[in-house]
């Protein structure tokens, strides 16, 4: 079994007398892991927690294999961290930003030019390194300070917001790159993100905080593999036998408001239901290919209350 | 121009030691300094008094031309007195630029949000202040120490080795006094600079700690009869204990030498609590 990169174990924190993070625990082994919450969840608690900026109340957590409460400065050397706010250090050309960067994790000064050139080639800023970070498009910083959390060579690379206020144009290029970087199989991505498309077409796992606490858990890529076919159907003049029928094709089914949601195995296919539908003498009023999107697992698990613990 | 093929690949190269790693932010907060012209003609204007001084002690000791102008050699008494007062001269002109270089050094971090950037790496807040500092520190020593111990220097080799072994307290007297100084003024700049981050406020609070500080100072003293207001103003504080290392005679109602070092760590703190207090990354948690 993988080592897992991030482990939380009982983590608190408590800001103030507020407990922000709730006895957080966690293994995680994926790719790429999307973090999602609402607002005040404690996404960017955890991650400023990760980063040994706040300390644990109790509990502790590994980046790793490393202890964030011992050896935060080992950690903040594996990591790459692109924050959500503007952090620009002002003034500065992207090209001598992104070389401070990797000159401040150690690389020195030539080699930290060098990675600077090819980091911001390969965010696609390479004709514009010159240029100072005040005259950039928001587009631009983003895929700056991307930039700035890769030059290094992180083994975990943790993406605060990647795609804010991102145009399309430019969201697509950020998530192309998020792929390339995970198929590049060099480093673990962490994307924290309110926007759960994102997540969908970035992330392997997803992880859904509320309230300080760990919500729910989804494993994308296995249920992307399980390559089931969900379908919602309606039926008219069915005298609830219909769900049954299926069921005798080898389907998994369940009824609910009318409604039947089944998934369709290996081997089975949509004429079939309307086959058996015509051998029944059934309308079938509505046939959709539907399964639960991560929006659907998300509104879930925020009516969810119970924190889900344990391994994840 | 190199072509840099557009891919990506894990660095696996030496890294450089973690002491000297505050080097790299100091040699960027150098250049975004200098990068200012009216700061490079203050900062090259403030080496004509030590060149004036280097000159007079030069021609204190040549006969020859002092006999044009009827003097004879040595008629100008280079002592503690002239030490001192000639450190406290490029104190002056170092707090000024204390006051123009600080705010630049850390507020536009804040007013960006870059401390975010710098602590997510292997860098902690000590290193930032010493790569930030010593940016200030390097500048005022380069203004105070290095002429006054260039001073000494050249007063010894052209009056002789024995008057260098009879002054010797003269060089650590400067050492000392520079240290305490340029300490104080690398704290105040870079508390001020986190304090305000608007930097021309930055830099009128810098001058304002000292000239309130002795406003008070002097109202305090002459309400309530007494010395104590002096405990207040900096510079009064610095002088005492400069005074007593350059074994100068104090003034009869001078404060305790011992209270003045005190009084001066006791601000050096405060600064780094200032600092300390500053200098953290929030991230709102979201």
């Amino acid at each position: 079994m993988i080592d897992p990169h991030i482990e939380l174990e009982d983590l608190r924190v408590t800001l103030g007398k507020r407990e922000i993070l709730r006895g957080l625990n966690l293994q995680l082994r994926g790719r790429t892991v999307g973090l999602l919450g609402p607002n005040g969840a404690g996404k960017s608690t955890l991650i400023s927690t990760l980063l040994g900026f706040w300390k644990p109340s109790a509990g502790t957590a590994r980046v790793m294999g490393h202890d964030i409460r011992t050896e935060a400065r080992q950690i903040r050397a594996l990591i790459g961290y692109m924050p959500e706010n503007d952090c620009f250090i002002a003034n500065m050309p992207a090209i001598s930003f992104v070389r401070l960067g990797a000159e401040l994790s150690g690389l020195p000064a030539e080699q930290a030019l060098e990675r600077a050139h090819e980091a911001l080639f390969y965010v696609g800023l390479g004709e514009a390194r010159y240029r100072k970070l005040g005259a950039f498009s928001l587009g631009m910083k983003q895929m700056a300070k991307l930039a700035q959390a890769i030059v290094h060579g992180p083994k975990v690379l943790i993406l605060d917001e990647p795609t804010n206020g991102l145009d399309p144009q430019a969201r697509t290029r950020m998530i192309k790159l998020i792929l390339e970087m995970r198929d590049l199989g060099t480093m673990h991505i962490v994307v924290c993100s309110h926007l759960l498309r994102d997540i969908e077409e970035t992330c392997e796992e997803a992880v859904i905080l509320k309230a300080g606490q760990i919500v729910h858990y989804s494993n994308l890529a296995a249920e992307r593999a399980a390559n089931c076919r969900f379908v919602e159907i309606e039926t008219e003049g069915d005298d609830g036998t219909f769900a049954d029928a299926i069921e005798l094709l080898g389907c998994v089914c369940s009824v609910t408001a009318g409604k039947i949601r089944t998934v369709l195995p290996e081997g089975i296919e949509i004429r079939d239901i309307y086959r058996l539908a015509a051998d029944r003498d059934i309308q079938l009023r509505r046939l959709n290919y539907r399964r639960d999107s991560l929006e659907d697992i998300f509104l879930k698990a925020m009516e969810t209350r119970e924190a889900v613990s344990g391994r994840l | 121009m190199a072509v840099y093929k557009r891919t990506y690949k894990a660095y696996d190269g030496p890294l450089t030691s973690p002491v000297w790693r505050f080097l790299a932010l100091q040699r960027y907060a150098f250049r975004s300094v200098f990068k200012s012209r009216m700061l490079d003609i203050a900062y090259l204007g403030c080496f004509v008094p030590p060149l004036f001084v280097l000159c007079t002690l030069y021609l204190n000791q040549n006969a020859s031309v002092l006999g044009l102008v009827g003097q004879k050699a040595g008629f100008i008494k280079v002592d503690g007195v002239f030490f001192l007062n000639f450190l406290t001269f490029q104190g002056v002109l170092a707090g000024l630029l204390t006051a123009f270089i600080g705010p630049t050094l850390v507020a536009p971090d804040l007013v960006n949000g870059a401390l975010s950037l710098y602590m997510s790496r292997p860098f902690s807040r000590a290193e930032y202040i010493l790569g930030k500092g010593s940016v200030i520190a390097a500048i005022a020593g380069s203004i105070t120490l290095l002429p006054t111990m260039l001073m000494f220097v050249v007063q010894s080799s052209l009056v002789g080795w024995n008057w260098m072994l009879d002054n010797f307290y003269l060089a650590g007297a400067t050492l000392l006094t520079s240290a305490i100084l340029l300490s104080v003024l690398t704290l105040l700049g870079l508390a001020m600079s986190a304090l305000v981050r608007w930097r021309i406020v930055a830099g009128a609070l810098i001058l304002a700690v000292f000239a309130i500080g002795k406003g008070f100072a002097a109202m305090i003293d002459n309400v309530m009869r007494t010395n104590n207001g002096d405990y207040i103003d900096l510079q009064h504080l610095l002088n005492a204990v400069a005074a007593d290392l350059f074994h100068t005679s104090p003034a009869p109602d001078e404060i305790p030498v011992a209270a003045a070092w005190a009084t001066l760590i006791a601000a050096c703190a405060v600064l780094l609590l200032i600092l300390n207090r500053k200098l953290r990354v929030c991230e709102v948690a979201g």
